[in-house]
């Protein structure tokens, strides 16, 4: 054979550049991520709103109505829920197009999970501004609580959108490991994950029964302030991106 | 000679199957590479452990002097093209050449324009929605205006016609010219890319079998026809790479033949020709079963 020489080395993109890469791969059709989960909450915050008008109308006018009538409501939990199935939803498709493009398994990890903080973010903002409004304006004009029911809505901003931050932040980072799974070892491997994650609350269900830790729970939860205990989610967010980068370290993007 | 990919001693295997098996060679830069092989022979898997997508069972594979795996700064000079390549949910090809015009740092989106009017991409198509000739052609374009210094097709042509395989091999020779680099084109397809072809690969269940310039190569081997009595006679005792009979008439292609034997053949009033690298190919990896259909 003959001389064999090196090609000269060439540096690679910065490290910023790469993961922006994957960040804006996530967003190049901004529909599935950005745009539908506005149109379906705004859908839900609709449906909320006309069937508080139709029971103020049915009782004869909001006088008429307890002053916590619509305090309680579930519809912001919509968003922290899709954010888990965003996380999979834009792991499992794009990853075997992102190596397929050259990028590397840590960039696209960096760049999907950095993404996914902000989508978290960005939402947790969207609800704490709409908040602000529902409290400007009395609750749409009826009383209604949306977008920040029950407790929280006496929070301040910051609070409300920590909150919501962080729970959005946890359910996308739940995702992201799931995803990992799924990329890794396909249905398979869902299969044992759940069943793993159900054994594990399960197991911790039961160890706090024996030790009788559920009223000192209660306790904890009712005196310290919402902030603080959400906190708690940090870690276990911090974990499952752990989890997910060691198990997409070695996947594959087979067909 | 410069190395862009050198790889050695390499194998893969899944389970107890070797998809490639103790494989070693080279890739020179600027200069087109055919990998070629039947199906299964272990070609995308060879192309997706030299890109860091696979992981490698034993051996070792340098890209650009270094080892590819998770590695962004030979990967980015790096373009992989594969008829299998699925798309995000909900992609339009626009989508597709957005992201690639990021990730190439020598993408050239006036080529890519160019192109998609050359191939009639629709653009604001769902990649889902597209035909397999239309999702082909939007990996051609991204394999061509890549200008990525190393540049892969695993059989990018699935479902397009012969009009458009012809442009692609047109335009990415034409590019090629102007813009040198190093491209392997893994394909069956063998007669259409021959006149590409500066080196040729041939691997066969894993095992490369043939590493050679595509010039040695179409000289190393001869069609010999004529009367099946004559052609037989002449062809004994010599290693026949293929055999056809037709009535009472016969072709064999036979390896390694002299000037004086070449001369003797013609003398014995047999029509004396070259082979083609398709027959080459065919006769060197033919096995038991019949030549592959192309897709």
């Amino acid at each position: 054979m003959t001389v064999v020489a090196l090609p000269a080395a060439v540096p690679a993109p910065p490290l910023s550049r790469r993961v922006w890469n994957a960040i804006r791969l996530h967003a190049a059709n901004p529909w599935p991520t950005l745009i539908t989960p506005w149109l379906v909450f705004a859908g839900v915050f609709g449906l909320n709103l006309a069937i508080w008008y139709i029971v103020t109308i049915a009782a004869g006018g909001s006088q008429n109505l307890d002053a916590d009538a619509f305090d309680y409501n579930g519809g912001v939990t919509w968003v922290l829920v899709f954010l888990l199935v965003m996380a999979v939803q834009a792991m499992s498709l794009t990853f075997r197009f992102a190596l397929g493009l050259g990028m590397t398994r840590r960039d696209y990890y960096l760049g999907t999970v950095a993404y996914l903080v902000l989508l978290a973010a960005m939402y947790a903002a969207g609800i704490a501004v709409l908040a602000q409004v529902e409290r400007l304006t009395d609750g749409w004009g009826l009383g209604g609580r949306f977008f920040a029911p029950w407790f929280l809505a006496d929070l301040p901003a910051w609070q409300l959108w920590y909150l919501n931050a962080a729970v959005g932040l946890l359910m996308a980072m739940i995702g992201v490991a799931a995803a990992a799974v799924w990329v890794r070892w396909r249905a398979t491997g869902l299969y044992v994950f759940f069943f793993l994650a159900a054994l594990l609350l399960i197991g911790a269900a039961w160890l706090m029964g024996v030790t009788e830790s559920w009223a000192p729970l209660g306790r904890y939860l009712s005196t310290h302030e919402p902030a603080l205990i959400v906190t708690w989610t940090l870690p276990v967010s911090a974990l499952c991106a752990g989890v997910g980068y060691l198990l997409l370290r070695r996947a594959t993007p087979r067909a | 000679m410069t190395a862009i990919v050198e790889v050695s001693d390499l194998t893969k295997r899944f389970g107890s199957l070797a998809a490639v098996d103790d494989v070693s060679f080279v890739v020179r830069e600027h200069a087109i590479t055919g990998l070629l092989g039947r199906n299964g022979a272990g070609k995308t898997t060879l192309m997706q452990l030299i890109t860091g997508q696979e992981f490698v069972t034993a051996g070792a594979i340098r890209l650009f002097g270094q080892p590819p795996l998770e590695n962004a700064a030979v990967l980015s000079r790096t373009c992989f093209i594969k008829e299998s390549q699925t798309y995000p949910d909900g992609f339009k090809g626009e989508h597709v050449l957005r992201v690639a015009s990021w990730v190439f740092p020598h993408w050239d989106s006036e080529l890519a324009r160019d192109l998609v009017a050359e191939f009639r991409v629709p653009l604001d198509r769902r990649m889902k929605k597209m035909s397999r000739g239309q999702a082909s052609a939007i990996g051609v374009v991204v394999g061509i205006a890549s200008r990525a210094e190393l540049t892969i097709f695993d059989e990018p042509y699935a479902g397009l016609d012969a009009v458009a395989r012809q442009a692609f091999y047109d335009r990415l020779l034409a590019d090629y010219a102007e813009h040198p680099r190093t491209i392997i084109m893994s394909t069956h397809l063998i007669d259409e890319v021959s006149d590409l072809l500066e080196h040729v690969l041939v691997i066969d269940e894993g095992r490369l079998i043939i590493d050679a310039a595509a010039e040695d190569l179409r000289g190393s081997a001869t069609t010999v026809s004529g009367r099946q009595a004559d052609v037989e006679h002449f062809a004994r005792g010599r290693d026949v790479l293929q055999t056809d009979t037709v009535g009472a008439f016969a072709s064999v292609t036979v390896s390694g033949l002299t000037p004086a034997e070449r001369a003797a053949a013609a003398a014995a009033g047999l029509e004396v020709g070259p082979v083609s690298l398709q027959q080459l190919v065919i006769g060197r990896t033919r096995g038991s079963a019949r030549q592959e259909v192309a897709s």
